[in-house]
């Protein structure tokens, strides 16, 4: 072969290029993130856990029809007002399976209130526990204070107030949400 | 009288050997019986299967917009374009015309999900070869492109970011400035990626020559995808059967020449910078309007059945849907998963080879067990 | 003048235990610095949990081995499995008898020798020592009853016996520069050539580490024992003690074949240019470093350069690795031999 073949074959350029890419980081910025110190935090549209507050639900169970899994189990009972003689219904049951849940956001998107009484833009994600079917499984008290969840610091649980309408649960301010479904464009 | 002849030194035996379920370089639960001679492999048998979930029964039972999260997880390296192949069937059928803007998005999310699926392909490749530092160095890009999906649709992962008619949400504040800010950046990671592996002489020992298919093998297995490029057929949903608009964008489509391993991995890193070529022009022209067709709140289906494909990151992702008058539920869903119709190549391209180049070439054909097993 | 039982049983005793010592923790901090460093080429840190920026990770890492259960399987050659760890790890550290780090110096009016022996053949001693760890891999392999490992360490060892081919014959070409086979003797040729070796055989030097890389089994040689290769090769079966026997043997392989390229080709424990720059080292801003130092720096570079490889590059496939060994690095190093036989003929007359 002829004497620059030879060469480039035994002084392996190639191989030197290579070394100088994974030598080059060795001097970078690294990206590990120190979690459990530091937590990245998530956007506002993240599916996280889930809030769900029985004042505004009106019991109509689209949820559940939504539900790919069904993991949504409702169950309701008529009320009588002694003083009004006035029939309400009341929700006596609003339980989500979480373990099987696939956060998916069709359960938010069906709830037809304004503001959803069920929402999953709340940035948390952790909510590991040991036990799993006792778990994650979520009556409706624990929908609402989220007992066992660990929220992103800055959200607050529904019994805490937060809002749907900002993932993180700060009071409702006067900006408008970012998460706009209506189809106009907002950037 | 028995003639019992004592084993001598010159006879072959072979080998059956399991490259088991369990293995760190089968990416995922695909188990391929090995027939061996010495070291040479002289049958291989793929065995699927381990990642079977029912999923096209479970479409069978409940309604269209629901069997969307369903899709995200069959080939769960690649999202979007699963979903936007069952939108795209179902819009098909249906006879719905998305707006541009929404074709557009979809456009945009397709391109980026292939991007990812070619990050992930990179990454489990080289460390198979044996070069470990390419899997963190792509890792570090995708997770740039899933914060992008994270902005827009709230998951990274199974994305549920297509609607039968268009798009859910609207692009929030400012993600067209980040998605450019990628798309600039992108090419410059590519390079560097190359720079590590295609001129690397013994990258280049370990996959050329290995795992070649001829053209002609390639359309008569029913190959799609890198796979079919890389061995000279110029075919590619997007330009032979264009959905959603890819008709108006310019691109080109990588061919390889040899069928190996070598050219399979060219014709994706040229693919990855077509997709970025894509997305470019699909920011600059990103027209206004609405992002989703109106479509009834309970979706209800003619009598009919339809066949509809797009080009996942894989191959030719098509679902044949079959649905009854007024019904809410397909009565039959039929995914064609890319690598099923990918994996079937196998024994013929390793027939002789190593067994080394075994994880070379199911590394080359990208298959997702999710996808095969469904 | 000193006393004999001095100088012939206690001082050796404590240079031994010392350098015994010193090296097995250098070995076990080897394991954390190559995590450490890999991991900064991987744009991450490595281990940093544990203790302080990650420094007692090793330590942990020697807790988990000793309490891992230590299995034997069902039909193995129990004793052979038992041998096999030992005939890996004890000629890697036997070697280190002769190895010179430094210059003589005094302690308390004794002479303190930085070599526990100088033997007159001590590249020859080397060489055989280090291959009776070959029979340790076949062994292990064969005796672990498992098919897989008797392949892999039946393909480990020949590949370690074909990389030490075109290895002697680099080690040759500086035995002709140098004229001696005792290592401290290559060592004082340098200094009296006034350059160190690897300049006028940088070939040999391109040979040596190559098969170095090779007879450790790393990257990009590291095919017998990669997970793409049927689990693990021949230490597949082992768990415990004698898996961190084979780990650390290992890289303690390593540090012999660094110490080695950094003895015959660098200078060992010369700084750069002893001869020219002598003002320099001799000044009194410099002369406080003792030659150790200089040895140390330069074999934690080649160290690096080993954690380098194995970031950066693929593995070659089993027959391929073969063939760059014998087609390539054999010829080459043949004319290695003839290039600096003639080279040394020429200037030395």
């Amino acid at each position: 072969m002829r004497l620059t073949d030879f060469l480039s074959r035994l002084i392996p350029v190639d191989l030197f290029k290579g070394l100088a890419v994974t030598g080059g980081y060795l001097l970078k910025r690294k990206e590990t993130v120190q979690y459990p110190e530091k937590r990245l935090e998530p956007t506002d549209r993240f599916r996280g856990m889930f809030g769900y507050d029985s004042e505004r639900c009106i019991d109509c169970a689209l949820c559940a029809k939504a539900c790919p899994i069904e993991i949504i189990y409702l169950a309701d009972k008529v009320e009588i007002n002694p003083e009004t003689k006035k029939k309400k219904k009341v929700i006596t049951r609003y339980d989500i399976d979480v373990k099987r849940c696939m956060f998916c956001g069709l359960c938010e998107e069906a709830c037809p209130t304004e503001p959803p009484s069920i929402w999953l833009t709340s940035k948390t994600y952790e909510g590991a526990v040991y036990e799993r079917n006792d778990g994650l499984y979520f009556d409706k008290q624990r929908l609402f204070t989220w007992q066992g969840v660990q929220p992103f610091p800055g959200v607050r649980s529904p019994a805490e107030g937060q809002d749907p309408k900002d993932p993180m649960g700060r009071r409702p301010t006067s900006e408008p949400a970012t998460n706009d479904a209506s189809g106009e464009p907002t950037s | 009288m028995t003639d019992q002849r004592l084993p001598s030194l010159f006879d072959v035996e072979e080998m059956e050997l399991s490259f088991g379920p369990q293995h760190p370089a089968t990416h995922g639960v695909l188990r391929v019986q090995l027939k061996l001679d010495g070291e040479k492999i002289v049958d291989a048998k793929p065995i699927i299967g381990y990642l079977h979930r029912g999923t096209e029964k479970l479409f069978e039972t409940m309604p269209f917009p629901q069997c969307i999260p369903h899709t995200d997880r069959m080939d769960y390296v690649a999202a979007a374009t699963n979903n936007q192949g069952f939108c795209v069937a179902m819009e098909k059928l249906l006879g719905i015309t998305i707006p541009p803007r929404a074709a557009y998005i979809r456009m945009m999310l397709a391109e980026l999900q292939r991007l990812a699926s070619h990050l992930v392909w990179l990454a489990t490749h080289a460390i198979d070869i044996g070069a470990i530092t390419p899997f963190f160095y792509t890792f570090r890009e995708r997770d740039a492109i899933l914060d992008l999906f994270e902005e827009y649709c709230g998951a990274r992962l199974t994305l549920n970011t297509m609607k039968i008619g268009g798009v859910p949400f609207e692009l929030p504040a400012g993600w067209t400035e980040r998605c450019s800010a990628l798309v600039d950046g992108f090419p410059a990671h590519i390079d560097e990626y190359e720079e590590l592996l295609t001129n690397n002489r013994i990258w280049k020992k370990r996959t050329i020559g290995i795992g070649v298919v001829s053209p002609e093998d390639a359309i008569d297995w029913g190959l799609t995808g890198p796979p079919l490029r890389g061995s000279g057929v110029r075919w590619d949903i997007r330009k032979v059967f264009p959905y959603d608009r890819y008709d108006e964008i310019d691109f080109e489509i990588p061919i390889g020449k040899n069928g190996d391993t070598y050219d399979r991995y060219l014709v994706r890193m040229v693919e990855m910078r077509q997709s970025v070529r894509i997305l470019r022009q699909c920011l600059d022209r990103l027209p206004a309007g609405p992002v989703i067709a109106k479509i009834p709140k309970v979706l209800r289906a003619r009598d009919g059945m339809v066949y509809g494909s797009v080009e996942a990151p894989k191959g030719e992702l098509g679902y044949f849907i079959v649905t009854t008058d007024k019904a809410t539920e397909p009565y039959r869903c039929r995914v064609r998963p890319p690598s099923f119709v990918n994996l079937q190549l196998l024994p013929d391209m390793v027939r002789g080879h190593l067994v080394a180049d075994l994880v070379a070439v199911i590394g080359t054909l990208d298959i997702v067990l999710g996808e095969i097993d469904r | 003048m000193t006393d004999p039982l001095i100088r012939y049983v206690v001082v050796p005793l404590a240079q031994t235990v010392v350098i015994l010592l010193v090296l097995l923790g250098i070995v076990a901090y080897l394991t954390l610095a190559e995590r450490k460093v890999l991991a900064w080429m991987q744009v991450r840190i490595g281990p940093n949990r544990v203790g302080p920026r990650g420094l007692l990770q090793p330590i942990a890492d020697v807790f988990k081995l000793f309490a891992k259960e230590d299995l034997v399987p069902a039909k193995a050659e129990r004793f052979v499995f038992l041998l096999a760890p030992i005939l890996i790890f004890v000629p890697s550290f036997l070697v280190w008898a002769v190895i010179p780090f430094g210059e003589t110096f005094t302690v308390a009016g004794v002479p303190v020798t930085s070599f526990i022996a100088d033997i007159n053949i001590a590249i020859l001693f080397v060489l055989g020592v280090s291959s009776i760890a070959i029979y340790g891999i076949i062994l292990g392999g064969w005796a672990s009853n498992n098919k897989f490992s008797l392949m892999g360490g039946l393909r480990s060892a020949a590949q370690l016996v074909s990389y030490e081919v075109p290895l002697g014959f680099a080690v040759v070409s500086v035995l002709l520069m140098s004229g001696t086979l005792s290592l401290v003797g290559i060592v004082e040729a340098q200094r009296d050539a006034g350059i160190w070796f690897f300049i006028p055989g940088i070939l040999g030097f391109g040979i040596y580490f190559i098969c170095g890389v090779a007879e450790t089994n790393r990257n990009p040689f590291d095919l017998p024992e990669a997970e793409s290769e049927l689990v693990g090769g021949f230490h597949t079966e082992y768990s415990g003690m004698k898996f961190a026997f084979f780990f650390l043997a290992e890289y303690m392989n390593m540090l012999v074949v660094s110490s080695l390229a950094v003895i015959l080709f660098f200078g060992g424990w010369l700084p750069p240019f002893p001869n020219l720059l002598a003002g320099l080292w001799q000044s009194p801003l410099l002369s406080w470093i003792p030659p150790f130092i200089w040895y140390l720096i330069k074999v934690m570079i080649f160290i690096f350069v080993y954690i380098w490889f194995r970031g950066t590059f693929p593995r070659y496939r089993f027959d391929q690795l073969m063939a760059v060994g014998w087609k390539w690095l054999l010829p080459l190093s043949l004319a290695n031999v003839l290039l600096v036989g003639i080279g040394v003929l020429v200037l030395k007359g």
